[in-house]
């Protein structure tokens, strides 16, 4: 692909004629820039391709390839139920996209998500479990504590990354791990349920649990949604939103023209643990009612991906997180329908990855022929 | 007595899979690609062994199957960093997801979960099986004598081959190596796929000769480890060598202690591999040494075209 610029310039210059497709040169250019609805377009694309890969894979695995339209698109979004689903769904998933957004605006690869959100639904029933406070005020007290809980275990990592220079995407990881560890510890142990032998914490009383507005799961969609405004007037308006795009763009520019570099990334990173502890307290006071031992799964990656996908941006984080939603509604439907395991909704999230950020290299290069020299 | 021969004949069941998946990892991170997809690819030699083992029945036939599927995968990896030139960290985390999500999606659908299988057992070493305390130790399954083995090529390759220099000057300074001619795309690309055969038989070891049976999952963070471990070694292999050999001992003791009656928080047992690897990397930061060994190239896409 890059023949041309080695081409030896003894090379007998060749007649002007058309030359057959092998012999063509190419050569890669950078491109400096495309406009936006061609990126759009690009994108597009590219989700459309990773969709069906995916599409094809599910075919393969024996869905009826006339029923996938129909088990993605109408009946995941057009039944009244499943779309209920989805909102439910797409609350926690909003936290925690912007959770990654702004950690990773931060160039903080901040893969402790799950560990952060265990720790913020840990905060909640603790709360719970040792009635803190009045039963008016128990709700705000338990979303308090979640976010204390997700900020607490989003400080060490960034600590350690901001004094010493530890890899945070291996610190993160294994605070997962650690934090998913202490979960198990509590719900077989000291939290368990004593009414039954499942593996979860006692049922959260009903002040404890997030009321009804506009159906079981608008108080959770209007609380993401708050998150989001929040998160886009943080990095679209505030002054450290703005400080935080020279941490972006360059840390070591943005240190010398003064900006206080390091609390900057620090503050971020612990909104983002806050952030993705407060999802945590979505799904146990939203969701399940209680503390249960893999609530957590599969929403790393998911953060990563909205994020990702989202550019960063606290809005499109928000949409992209309800397409995912969809997604993870439309998986469980396959898992009842057609057997098919849930990690396939974590292999179509993959393969969308993959194929978007492929199509980068569609957007930041072209290729040009060259004139035959 | 008891205890301390089988806690040292159970060291290298632990310590084989840190210390394969790290030298696959060093060989790719050497070439100047950031390789964080081994939890995944580990997890596809896992379940590659296991799914080989239950249709030929040899354990040869399905360590080597695994290694290619590890490789086959780790194919989509390198087009992605090596050719379109996208981020080293995403590419690696949607590597993990994909062979996770692949890998039970496979096992499920062709009901390998939970398939016990009959695998190669130990090969004594003649009389010294014998020997009272070391005993044990000395009756492995081949891969493990295979392991220093390795260890040794890939060294002598890395250091004492024209092609091992080119790989790692790759790795340091890619403008210098193209400049010198040294088709540095065609290196990376082998380089990652090479590594990843490693660590698919990391991952094989663990489904196929340890537990000898496959479960979604069941790598459990030993790839990230690896990761960590390469940080720890500084991207030499006799370290990282070493340092499996440390983390082996630790695991390995775990069960040990259980069976002589030690009475501890379950989970917080099985929190302890990562604790460590947690206390390592700060151990090593704290040090403060010359945190040299790094390839300088590493993670970051050679674009010729893009003037630096």
């Amino acid at each position: 692909m890059t023949k041309a610029t080695l081409a030896p310039h003894a090379a007998p210059k060749a007649p002007a004629r058309r030359q057959p497709l092998a012999s063509r040169r190419y050569t890669l250019e950078i491109r400096q820039q495309m406009s936006m609805p061609r990126q759009a377009l690009v994108l597009g694309l590219a989700v459309l391709a990773g969709l069906a890969i995916s599409g094809l894979i599910l075919v393969a695995a024996g869905v009826p390839a006339g029923e996938l339209f129909n088990e993605f698109i109408v009946t995941t979004l057009f039944d009244l139920q499943s779309l209920q689903a989805v909102l439910f769904q797409a609350a926690p998933l909003i936290m925690i996209g912007l959770a990654a957004s702004i950690a990773f605006r931060a160039r903080f690869w901040n893969l402790g998500l799950e560990g952060q959100m265990i720790w913020g639904a840990i905060g909640a029933t603790a709360v719970s479990l040792h009635e803190i406070g009045p039963p008016a005020l128990r709700l705000p007290l338990m979303a308090i504590a979640a976010l204390a809980g997700g900020l607490l275990w989003a400080l060490g990592p960034a600590l350690l990354k901001l004094r010493l220079g530890v890899n945070e995407i291996i610190s993160t990881l294994m605070l997962n791990y650690i934090a998913s560890n202490f979960l198990l510890h509590l719900v077989y142990g000291a939290w368990k349920d004593p009414k039954d032998s499942f593996p979860y914490s006692p049922q959260f009383r009903s002040f404890e649990r997030l009321p009804e507005f506009f159906g079981s799961s608008g108080m959770a969609v209007l609380l993401a949604l708050l998150a989001m405004a929040l998160a886009w007037w943080f990095v679209q308006a505030s002054r450290a939103g703005l400080y935080l795009r020279f941490v972006n763009a360059s840390p070591r520019v943005a240190d010398a023209v003064g900006v206080p570099v390091r609390a900057i990334i620090l503050g971020t990173v612990l909104g983002s643990g806050a952030l993705a502890g407060l999802g945590g307290f979505l799904i146990a006071a939203g969701q399940e009612g209680r503390l249960t031992q893999a609530f957590y799964q599969g929403y790393g990656f998911s953060g990563i991906l909205i994020a990702f996908l989202a550019r960063n941006h606290p809005v499109a984080a928000a949409v992209v997180a309800a397409l995912v939603a969809t997604l993870f509604v439309a998986g469980r439907n396959l898992q009842v329908f057609y057997q098919i395991p849930f990690s396939m909704v974590q292999l179509i999230q993959a393969i969308v990855v993959m194929c978007v950020a492929a199509s980068d290299f569609f957007i930041r290069h072209r290729l040009r022929r060259v004139a035959a020299d | 007595m008891e205890l301390l021969t089988h806690w040292i004949g159970s060291i290298p069941d632990f310590a084989v899979p840190y210390a394969l998946a790290a030298l696959g990892l060093i060989l790719a991170e050497r070439s100047g690609v950031l390789s964080l997809g081994a939890e995944g690819l580990m997890l596809v030699g896992a379940l590659a062994a296991i799914g080989a083992q239950l249709a030929f029945g040899a354990t040869g036939v399905a360590l080597v199957l695994a290694m290619a599927a590890a490789s086959l995968v780790s194919v989509l990896f390198a087009v992605l960093v090596v050719w379109l030139r996208i981020n080293q960290v995403i590419a690696g985390l949607a590597l993990v997801f994909f062979c996770q999500g692949l890998t039970s999606l496979v096992g499920t659908l062709m009901g390998w979960t939970n398939q016990p299988v009959t695998s190669a057992g130990p090969i004594p070493l003649g009389p010294l099986a014998q020997l009272p305390v070391l005993g044990r130790l000395l009756s492995q399954n081949a891969v493990v004598y295979l392991t220093p083995l390795i260890f040794w090529a890939v060294v002598h390759y890395l250091q004492h081959t024209g092609s091992g220099l080119r790989l790692r000057a790759v790795g340091e300074n890619p403008q210098a190596a193209d400049a010198a001619g040294i088709p540095v795309a065609a290196y990376r690309f082998a380089a990652v796929v090479a590594g990843a055969a490693l660590v698919g038989l990391a991952g094989a070891y663990i489904s196929l000769l340890s537990t000898k049976l496959w479960i979604a999952g069941m790598t459990g963070g030993r790839g990230w480890i690896a990761v960590g471990l390469v940080i720890f070694a500084r991207w030499s292999p006799w370290k990282a060598l070493a340092g499996a050999l440390l983390f082996g001992c630790i695991e390995a003791l775990i069960p040990q202690l259980a069976a002589a009656g030690v009475q501890l928080p379950q989970y917080f047992v099985l929190m302890t591999p990562y604790v460590f690897t947690l206390g390592v990397m700060v151990w090593v930061a704290l040090g403060r040494r010359r945190l040299d060994g790094e390839p300088g190239a590493l993670g970051e896409p050679y674009v010729r075209e893009e003037r630096r």
